[in-house]
């Protein structure tokens, strides 16, 4: 695992758009789920207010709840990385040097596990500074510092680390079959901003079929990654909220993560690479 | 002497067509060995194959003896069709990459730059190189592991006259280091001049294989002249030793019978108080045995 991480790192650690994407990643990531009170601060000023309650009050960034926000508001980019993901996949094969490692003594294995070892490092990084920014932020604002309440919510911040990584491997996937970057890329995109979401919606809440179809939703892919982390916002305004990621969740995730992998490793398993 | 490449019945099908139908092949060590054949003879596939980038559709390959192919892969150099390599990365950077897959070190790197005349480049990156640029950094690739066997795939593609000389030169230089090459080409001078075993290959089927030197060699036919040809060719017609003559073009192409020599058939006219102008003993090419093996099998 640390020879093929340390091929992809070799391959990465001057390719100055790695760098530019990866950095705008982990800023917007900084600003969207630690700039909250700002959010807030800037919607008092405007004139808002919740039935009479200045917004600033909200207590979005109270142990355990700041884990379930952050990591719902995190995910929201995770787009970005799987960008990342697509171009390394596609430089490979665009430069055919995919082919070219393996002549070279590469596995057909080891080359998964290097792209492999690229989704964990990207997810790790991506979560370390979502925990580490999510505590800071808590310790600042939290009305709580218990650490009994610190370490409740984390499991969300873990959920945050597998939707990167399930969804990363979604993109690996699409990268390998449409050998285009831009053109995956946009795919991609496309999927898992429009159509899917729209599809989901329909099937959850057009009313003459909603009562059949609404139980199918929660197994199209996106939408199983992102149904790990519910919208955390409404336990503001109806006290309705998710408080643990149920099993059936985690396996409807899972089971998308093994059909990925499992695609990945069958598709470049039977391709011939032509020259 | 060990074995570096064994093939058995190895056969690809790309749908109804079949690139390389039940060959056999041994490569030994030290052996320059060419896949010869027309293009679309199945050349490319079969080395393909062998470097797992092509899977067969049956038959199977041993190197070295049954070494994991992907170690066998890290010992072997190989330089196939266009370069490949990181265009946003520099010559240094891409070598990099290669010592890390071939388990090498990156202290040969400066030193194989400089053999293939990039290392004043070395800090530029790839996509600013040009095409004769791009195939020596294939080959500083290839070689950054000083790896005992090489494969080429029509190594002088593309290249200019200059480019073909060196790169024949570096193969020579390279064999004579012991080192196994196996090259795949539809040059027959190419292989020739560098290889010292071959295989015919036509449509996916092996039509021969042997060593160069067999199939060269020399040939029993002598060509002879002298000022006085009439009066050569009316005491040749008496030497015991002479199989069949024909003139041709102001020479006289002697065949001779076997345990007789260029040797013989000189002293023989010497006798005769004939001095010749000319004594040149034929040698075969390989251009002509290629023709001929393939019209006895069409």
């Amino acid at each position: 695992m640390i020879r093929a991480f340390t091929l992809e790192w070799l391959k990465l650690k001057h390719y100055r758009i790695f760098w530019v994407l990866f950095g705008i990643y982990l800023l917007a990531q900084l600003v969207i789920t630690n700039g909250g009170m700002f959010f807030l601060e800037w919607l008092r000023d405007l004139g808002a207010d919740f039935d009479g309650i200045d917004p600033t009050i909200i207590p979005i960034y109270d142990f355990p709840d700041i884990w379930q926000n952050t990591s719902y508001l995190g995910s929201f980019g995770k787009i970005l990385i799987a960008f990342i993901v697509i171009i390394s996949v596609n430089n490979d094969i665009s430069y055919n040097t995919m082919r070219q490692n393996i002549i070279d003594g590469v596995s057909k294995k080891e080359f998964i596990l290097s792209k492999f070892s690229l989704v964990l490092f990207l997810a790790f990084v991506c979560t370390a500074l979502l925990f580490i920014s999510g505590l800071v932020t808590g310790f600042i604002y939290s009305s709580v510092t218990d650490i009994k309440y610190i370490l409740d919510g984390l499991e969300f911040v873990f959920a945050y680390f597998y939707q990167l990584v399930v969804f990363s491997m979604l993109a690996f996937l699409v990268g390998l079959v449409i050998k285009k970057a831009g053109f995956a890329i946009v795919l991609l995109f496309f999927y898992s901003s429009f159509l899917e979401p729209i599809a989901t919606a329909i099937l959850q809440h057009a009313d003459p079929i909603k009562d059949q179809t609404e139980w199918l939703a929660k197994f199209f892919p996106v939408y199983s990654i992102n149904n790990l982390i519910h919208v955390p916002f409404l336990r503001y305004f109806f006290q309705e909220i998710q408080d643990t990621i149920l099993w059936h969740e985690w396996l409807i995730a899972t089971a998308w993560l093994g059909i990925f992998t499992y695609l990945i490793v069958f598709i470049l398993n039977k391709k011939d690479l032509k020259a | 002497m060990s074995s570096v490449l064994k093939i058995r019945k190895l056969t690809k099908h790309f749908g109804k067509i079949t690139a390389v139908s039940q060959l056999d092949l041994t490569v030994e060590s030290g052996q320059v060995y060419g896949i010869l054949g027309p293009n679309g003879s199945g050349k490319t596939t079969t080395l393909g194959m062998i470097l797992e980038v092509v899977a067969p559709s049956s038959g199977d390959f041993e190197w070295f003896d049954g070494m994991d192919n992907v170690k066998a892969r890290q010992q072997i150099g190989s330089i196939l069709e266009t370069p490949c390599f990181y265009s946003y990365l520099t010559a240094v950077q891409n070598l990099r990459i290669v010592a890390h897959i071939k388990n090498c070190g990156t202290g040969n790197i400066d030193n194989i730059l400089r053999k293939v005349n990039l290392y004043e480049r070395r800090n530029d990156k790839f996509k600013t190189y040009s095409l004769g640029m791009k195939q020596r950094l294939s080959i500083a690739a290839a070689l950054l592991s000083n790896p005992p066997v090489l494969i080429l795939d029509e190594p002088t593609n593309g290249l200019d006259p200059e480019g073909i000389a060196e790169v024949r030169d570096l193969i020579k230089q390279i064999a004579a280091d012991g080192k196994t090459i196996i090259m795949a080409s539809h040059l027959l001078d190419e292989v020739q001049k560098v290889c010292t075993h071959f295989c015919i290959l036509r449509k996916g089927e092996k039509l021969h294989e042997g060593s160069v030197n067999d199939i060269l060699g020399e040939t029993n036919v002598v060509e002879i002249s002298a000022k006085d040809l009439d009066g050569l060719i009316s005491h040749i017609e008496s030497y015991v030793g002479m199989e069949k003559v024909t003139n041709e073009n102001g020479s006289l192409f002697v065949q001779l019978k076997d345990g007789h020599s260029s040797e013989d058939l000189n002293q023989f006219c010497f006798d005769k108080g004939i001095s010749l102008r000319k004594l040149l003993q034929q040698s075969r090419s390989l251009e002509q045995e290629f023709l001929k093996i393939l019209k006895e099998n069409d």
